[in-house]
């Protein structure tokens, strides 16, 4: 049914103005518990079938000192936060602060007054303020503060016309399992809410458009999607060390991998990390490690073992803020060099790139099959924001799942050979591979330049020969790596490139583009390395300008791409390194400037 | 048919390197024990004695400086039914590896693992590594002793010291550690006194320094705390404990990680096995 349709039936008041997008943003001090805001909120959209997008801005500690939540919810999917914030709900001053230069012009604020009204600079700058003493009703009524959640979740369902039985049904869903004190006193806390609202606020400021029922999509952050996808994918073992924002990976396959025969292991540093998950993959279990910059740094050295070695690995990469310890919570994708190029020597490796929830299951079953048919080490490339924000999504296709293990060998295909070589000579690069217990297939692994044998070898010939075969995988593998997806009328001169989160934002700018009358197109890169260098020449052939999206400082990904196609001249870096992610205007913005002063020129 | 595979090298270590009896002694041990080659990993480090696995027919882990113990341990849980051998030198294992020593002796993983202790970096010519002695190439600290280490450490399970010039105890060692991680109960750590004739000659100065604690009368090895006594007298004293010096019970890795009976490498892990339970996490998803 359409949303219009949906709207007649329901009879709305014409004068009340019916939005179909709208981002709410929940700001306090961490402890105050605004991600429960987020989570109602995010419930009571999906019931009425809307698509949800939701991003965390928490500090690196675990009480005090700012904290917010960020949902949007939209007809149409969404990939991102938009550009501004309709209603700010603001626990302290500190959180108007910060949200102020997010919000629309004619934001609504609810603000909790318990220690006092807002400054009232703010309600002259155009925005709608309530001052409600949120806290104090709760702290009053119900003796604890940090039912001010829920009374604000009532006042956000009141302002957008979200009916009173929506909102309880979805409280009554969360509570109900958490014994019947905690329900009752949400409850109340809700008609509290309710209550202020009779008194305060006349009508609803608008109207959220409504797409249905609750819908079968699922709700999914990266991280979650990327285990997920491991467990599908027959990933087996896991072994990690905790760091932000990768650890949510091994956090969800701790009590779930287990249950499946597999191992999740925490070890004592990221050297023990990729040097356990070789050996466990060397004998036999699909494996995958999870880090940030920091954690990959100290796996430098096993990478390139992996590759020398030729041992089949995952490593999921989970950018941000970097060099050193950086902002560990903040979003960047600076560490594009450090995965294509990081190590001493010369091997093969992959990096992948997913842009959505959908394609990090994907892609890690990808991933899975990659490493083990051709052996060697695969990178998932992540950002925080890719990793953390949640989106609401069709269900993980479990049906096209396919399970690879390339040249992997059983007994019987090892019979009938009749000299067993690990590091074989072949076509294509890959060798035949055993594991331990498998009679006639013991060898050397090694990460000394070895024979066909695996025998340590420092004889040039070999040495020219061994390295042609490890090096020659990379474009055997070409065709099994996930291609850039293309978005926009073909016919468009502006070329854009990007990848993870900024997957959302730049498809929102295309269409911002379109408005303003610039047809602009997406090529979405998916393999980062190596480069797909005849499908990136074709999308450059057909536009006047490139420009790629990226958060970094240097233009990372914009130098690589320089490198590899004829018209370097035609590539423009758009990069933006304040831990934030891209706004689609943001980008929208920079694309016109340049588009425009070149018109001038 | 069976295939045929690779012919182990010669080993390439200086007539007379210690190294030669850890070999000798590991390859009797194997023998008698009977343990097949195909179910037998030995992961070695790097340095001279980083090369033992290219010396014996079996399958072969050449793993990183100072990372043999956390491969060994993926590799045995991934499939625990190997027979898993590090072996490495002891600046390998005492000084660049040193936190995955600490680690694997808390860990307990049914894995053996030989130390050929030297004094020295034999393979980049002699500088003084973690248990040279003061004065040694102008080391001025005071050497590391592992065997104290391991037994400060609840939760190992298996402390012991051979000298590759006594075969008879090190062979008997060496069985005593393989049958301690292949019936389950942890981690075996044996560290063998193993001279470099070329950079640290120490024959002559260890042959008048090992004491054989098993042959002392009453010597308890299951006592955890009179083990540690005893050996740190020996040391004050400038002696060598030797021979089984601690065994005791604790809970293996494996035991208590793994939840399946069939090792990681064998399970089926085809979608067809296990669709109606992804299906139940997919709707936790909703
Ligand atoms: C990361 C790293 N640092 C340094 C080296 C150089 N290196 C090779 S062997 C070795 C020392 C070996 O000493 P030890 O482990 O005692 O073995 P030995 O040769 O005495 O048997 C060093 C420092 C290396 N291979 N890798
Ligand atoms: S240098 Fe020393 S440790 Fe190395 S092989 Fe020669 S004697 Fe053995
Ligand atoms: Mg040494």
């Amino acid at each position: 049914m359409t949303t219009e349709l949906l709207q007649e039936q329901q009879g709305l008041p014409s004068e009340v103005l019916q939005k179909n997008d709208v981002t709410i943003m929940i700001g306090g001090q961490g402890g105050d518990g605004t991600l429960t805001v987020v989570n109602l909120l995010g419930r009571a959209f999906r019931n009425i079938g809307l698509f949800i997008y939701d991003s965390r801005n928490v500090l690196s500690r675990i009480r005090g000192g700012h904290a917010d939540g960020v949902i949007r919810a939209s007809t149409k999917p969404i990939y991102c936060i938009a550009d501004n914030v309709d209603v700010l709900v603001a626990f302290d001053e500190e959180a108007v602060e910060a949200g102020e230069q997010e919000l629309s012009n004619q934001a609504i604020i609810v603000f909790d007054s318990s220690k006092g009204p807002l400054d009232p600079n703010y309600s002259s700058r155009g925005y709608t303020v309530y001052n409600a003493p949120l806290g104090n009703l709760a702290s009053q009524h119900l003796r604890k503060n940090i039912f001010k959640n829920t009374i604000a979740f009532a006042i956000l369902g009141r302002l957008m016309g979200l009916e009173d039985s929506l909102l309880e049904q979805v409280l009554r869903a969360r509570y109900e399992r958490k014994g019947k004190e905690a329900l009752e006193a949400n409850l109340k806390a809700l008609s509290l809410g309710f209550e202020y609202c009779n008194s305060n606020i006349r009508a609803s400021s608008f109207k959220i458009a409504r797409l249905g029922s609750a819908s079968n999509r699922i709700l999914s952050t990266g991280n979650e999607a990327v285990a997920f996808g491991f467990l599908a994918g027959g990933g087996r073992f896991f072994v990690g060390y905790p760091i932000t924002p990768a650890t949510d990976i091994m956090e969800w396959l701790a009590p779930r991998l287990p249950k499946f025969g597999g191992v999740v292991k925490q070890a004592e540093d990221e050297l023990a990390v990729i040097n356990m998950g070789l050996g466990a993959a060397y004998a036999g279990a699909r494996t995958m490690v999870a880090t940030s910059g920091p954690g990959q740094s100290l796996m430098t050295e096993g990478v390139g073992h992996a590759g020398e070695a030729e041992i089949p690995i995952v490593i999921v990469q989970c950018q941000r803020v970097g060099p050193s310890t950086g902002e560990p919570t903040k979003n960047e994708q600076s560490d594009i060099y450090h995965v294509v190029f990081g190590s001493h020597g010369e091997f093969p490796r992959i990096v992948i790139a997913p842009g959505t929830a959908s394609e990090c299951f994907k892609m890690t079953v990808d991933a899975l099959n990659i490493a083990e048919k051709y052996q060697l080490p695969v990178f998932i490339l992540m950002d925080q924001a890719l990793c953390q924000n949640s989106e609401s999504i069709e269900p993980f296709d479990l049906s096209s799942v396919k399970i690879e293990r390339g040249k992997l060998l059983s007994q019987e295909q090892l019979d009938s050979i009749p000299l067993y070589k690990r590091y074989e000579l072949t076509e294509d690069g890959v060798s035949p591979r055993t594991i331990p217990s498998l009679e006639g297939g013991q060898s050397q692994v090694t990460g000394n330049e070895h024979n066909e044998f695996g025998l340590v070898s420092t004889d040039r010939t070999n040495r020219f020969r061994i390295m042609h075969k490890r090096m020659k995988k990379l474009e055997a593998a070409k065709k099994d790596l996930p291609r850039g997806v293309v978005f926009g009328p073909s016919e468009a001169k502006i070329g854009v490139i990007g990848f993870g989160s900024n997957y959302g934002p730049i498809l929102e700018s295309l269409e911002q583009l379109q408005e303003k009358g610039f047809k602009a197109k997406f090529y979405q890169i998916r393999t980062i390395w190596p480069l797909l260098e005849e499908d990136l020449q074709s999308f450059v052939d057909t536009v006047d300008t490139v420009f790629v999206v990226e958060n970094n400082y240097n233009g990372q990904l914009a130098s690589l791409i320089k490198s590899s196609v004829e018209q370097r001249d035609r590539i423009q870096s758009i990069c933006k390194f304040d831990g934030t992610s891209f706004k689609p205007n943001e980008i929208t913005r920079a694309v016109l400037s340049s588009v425009i002063s070149g018109i001038g020129a | 048919m069976t295939a045929k595979f690779y012919t182990p090298s010669a080993p390439i270590w200086c007539p007379g390197c210690g190294d030669f009896g850890v070999l000798a002694s590991l390859k009797k041990a194997l023998s008698e024990l009977r343990i097949g080659s195909k179910d037998t990993v030995v992961v070695g480090g790097i340095g001279c004695s980083g090369s033992i696995h290219n010396n014996l027919e079996c399958y072969g882990f050449h793993s990183l400086h100072g990372r043999l113990l956390p491969t060994a341990i993926g590799i045995k849980l991934a499939n625990p039914r190997l027979t898993v051998i590090a072996a490495g030198g002891d600046g390998d294992g005492y000084a660049i590896g040193s936190g995955h020593f600490i680690h694997a002796l808390k860990r307990n993983p049914s894995i053996v693992y030989i130390v050929m202790q030297n004094g020295t970096y034999g393979l980049t010519k002699g500088q003084p590594s973690p248990t040279a002695i003061p004065g040694y190439e102008g080391n001025v600290e005071i050497p590391f002793d592992a065997v104290l280490t391991a037994l400060s450490i609840q939760g190992s399970s298996f402390v012991a010291r051979g000298f590759s010039a006594n075969q008879t105890q090190l062979t008997d060692l060496m069985k005593k550690a393989i049958m301690h991680s292949n019936s389950n109960k942890g981690f075996a750590f044996l560290e063998v006194l193993s001279p470099c004739v070329t950079y640290n000659d120490t024959y002559k100065l260890w042959r008048e320094q090992v004491y054989d604690l098993n042959a002392e009368r009453g010597y308890d090895p299951h006592n955890r705390a009179s083990a540690f006594k005893r050996a740190y007298e020996l040391v004050l004293q400038e002696k060598i404990p030797t021979g089984l010096i601690f065994e005791g019970e604790a809970d293996s890795l494996e035991k208590n990680t793994l939840t399946s009976p069939v090792p990681i490498a064998f399970q089926d892990i085809s979608i067809e096995a296990n669709l109606p339970r992804y299906q139940e996490i997919l709707n936790d998803f909703h």
